[in-house]
């Protein structure tokens, strides 16, 4: 089922969840295939199936039926740990709420990924503050994510998701706790790094000036999709 | 690793009181235990000592059959003796003897102008056993024996106030000889009054020197009990067996074999202290379940964070394991330097029983020093240091396993 740049690739994936009663399905038999260095956005209202898409996409959730495959290995049947590894090596994450470890640096919190992946120190020193500088968090190094405004604590949140280059960087409403002036200028910045790097972003949003800067939009309405389009900037 | 024990280490500090204070109240346990601990070994070690430096042995030889029976002809010959002392010598090389005493022992009757009452005779060799006992320092009237004092008895403080007698007065005791059936008696006059602490002892003790006592009961050169004194009572039992192997045809006892009340005393005692102690550990094993509990439930979104980085589910159970140890080390660490200065203070100036009661206290037929020392071995600290270490790991397992199943990845998603 993979082809040769393919770095996500979900088929026939639907999420069933059951509550009190009532099943609820998240997500209904949904195709969706990504090729290294696509800027996609995941498009839809609140309900639609975004988060569980994106949560099923590198095993933090487990599809009721259908199957996933990250960077050509398929997800079904892995266990907790194989899992954890394949997200350490292939997957960057960005949180609406940032979600940085409180009580690591800004630089910490960037050197987590390569600790865990255990890149030597000289080498983890010399990626963190060149990725810091990148993001614009030069000499911040040292605050904790309390001494952070929201935007800079979101920059951080980018520097651990690009700063072991990974496969596919998820970012889950990544602007929605954002000024739009620190929202633009966080899509700016994942832009440049699609297009220098070529990393894969693949992020959810409801923000239609966000979903304009999407190269791909795929639209969510009830866990199915609704639609897959190029976005008309980049047609 | 090195992340998962930096995360750990400043995860303990982010709220420092809660820390501080669970820190705090297992440093305290640790401390009361310890010096809960140095007190009792200390107490038993001073029972054990006063028994065998008052008339007993860290070691005694007799006949076989003279602990349950007693009897005046079971009497160690001249060649039994001399094996038995030769062989101590020999064992000054491998134990830390300090004496070896030679004593006789018989009932008999004391009689003066004023009336009779039973005494427990001890025949012993006087300048020996005032370096070894702790008779003479007892004393309240008069002077200890002298070797050649064959007219000469030191009498318990009850025998001679029943007998109406002081120091210099005579009085006549009366003993079955070994093999006569004829009752024997010798006027004797009164050297000194010694009170041990122990009433029974007190209103049955008289001590006269061992030349005269064979030579009072017709022993010879025999004599009853050959008895060990010890630098330290831990050796006992050692040697009592390795003389109980070189003597099969004699009775070669430990003071624990030789006291057996003593000995259960302080069994019970130590029973009941652990058990305290227990109580006392699992009431403070609440604090800290409650505070690794609380600090993982708190954290649930972090660990769901941890978890989608790629912390794999092994690692985030370390991790609350390696804060238990940090909790753990650092209780230890401050819970021993404040029981062992408590330890310190009390092995030196000590612990005065007065301050909680007045008079004499005595119990399995021990009088208690009246100061109560503490004493430590470094097992006897190391005990609940791991116990502490222990018990600490195993309650963070709880919490650990949380951590380790905690993934609620919904929640990351929430502002």
């Amino acid at each position: 089922m993979h082809q040769g740049d393919t770095i996500l690739q979900l088929q026939n994936v639907s999420r069933l969840y059951h509550q009190g009663g009532e099943t609820i399905r998240a997500l209904d038999r949904v195709n969706l295939t990504l090729r290294q260095g696509e800027f996609v956005a995941i498009a839809g209202p609140s309900g639609s199936g975004k988060t569980t898409l994106l949560n099923v996409s590198v095993g933090l959730d487990q599809p009721t039926e259908g199957k996933v495959w990250v960077g050509g290995q398929d997800l079904t049947g892995m266990s907790a740990p194989a899992l954890a590894q394949l997200r350490l090596n292939k997957v960057g994450f960005i949180f609406q709420s940032y979600n940085l470890v409180p009580v690591l640096s800004a630089e910490e919190n960037a050197e987590l990924i390569l600790l865990l992946r255990g890149v030597p120190a000289a080498e983890r020193k010399r990626t963190v503050h060149r990725v810091l500088k990148e993001v614009g968090l030069e000499g911040l190094e040292n605050r904790r994510p309390s001494q952070l405004s929201g935007g800079q604590q979101q920059r951080v949140a980018v520097a651990r998701a690009i700063v072991a280059e990974p496969a596919l960087v998820l970012a889950d409403e990544p602007t929605a706790n954002l000024d739009s002036e620190t929202a633009f200028a966080l899509i700016d910045l994942m832009e440049k790094l699609n297009q220098e790097h070529h990393t894969t972003f693949l992020f959810s949003t409801h923000d239609p000036r966000v979903m304009k800067r999407a190269k791909r939009i795929i639209y969510l309405l009830d866990g199915r999709v609704e639609k897959d389009v190029v976005s008309p900037d980049y047609a | 690793m090195t992340i998962v024990w930096k995360i750990a280490w400043r995860n303990l500090w982010r709220k420092p009181r809660r820390t501080i204070l669970t820190v705090i109240t297992i440093s305290l346990g640790l401390a009361l235990l310890l010096i809960s601990l140095g007190l009792g070994d200390g107490s038993h070690n001073q029972m054990i000592e006063s028994a065998v430096h008052m008339g007993s042995g860290h070691v005694l030889v007799q006949q076989k059959g003279y602990l349950e029976k007693g009897g005046i002809d079971r009497l160690l010959s001249p060649e039994e003796i001399r094996g038995v002392e030769s062989w101590g010598q020999e064992m000054k090389g491998r134990f830390p003897i300090r004496h070896i005493l030679r004593r006789t022992f018989v009932s008999g009757l004391a009689s003066s102008a004023d009336g009779a009452t039973g005494v427990q005779l001890i025949g012993i060799q006087p300048l020996e056993e005032m370096q070894a006992s702790d008779f003479d320092e007892k004393l309240i009237e008069g002077e200890f024996l002298n070797a050649d004092d064959g007219d000469w008895v030191i009498l318990g403080q009850g025998v001679a106030h029943k007998l109406a007698l002081e120091v210099g007065e005579k009085l006549v005791l009366m003993a079955q000889g070994v093999d006569s059936v004829e009752i024997r008696s010798r006027l004797v006059r009164v050297r000194g009054i010694l009170r041990t602490g122990l009433e029974e002892q007190d209103q049955a003790l008289a001590l006269m020197p061992l030349g005269a006592s064979q030579e009072f009961l017709d022993l010879g050169t025999q004599v009853h009990q050959i008895a060990f004194l010890l630098e330290d009572s831990r050796f006992s039992d050692e040697l009592a067996s390795i003389g109980q192997e070189n003597f099969p045809a004699l009775e070669v006892l430990s003071w624990g074999e030789a006291l057996p009340q003593l000995r259960d005393f302080i069994r019970i005692d130590d029973g009941g202290s652990y058990v305290m102690n227990l109580i006392f550990f699992l009431l403070i094993s609440f604090t800290v379940l409650n505070t690794l509990l609380m600090s993982v439930l708190e954290r649930g979104r972090e660990f769901a964070l941890l978890h989608c980085l790629g912390l794999t589910p092994g690692r985030r159970f370390i991790m609350v394991l390696v804060e238990a140890f940090f909790i753990a080390f650092l209780s230890a660490l401050t819970g021993f330097g404040l029981g062992f200065s408590g330890h310190l203070y009390l092995s030196r100036s000590g612990l005065p029983l007065d301050l909680f009661y007045s008079g004499e206290l005595s119990a399995a037929g021990v009088a208690f020093d009246p100061v109560m020392y503490s004493h430590l071995s470094p097992a006897r600290i190391l005990q609940p240091m791991i116990l502490v270490f222990g018990l600490t790991l195993l309650l963070s397992v709880v919490p650990a396993w949380r951590a380790a199943r905690s993934a609620d990845v919904h929640s990351l998603g929430r502002a």
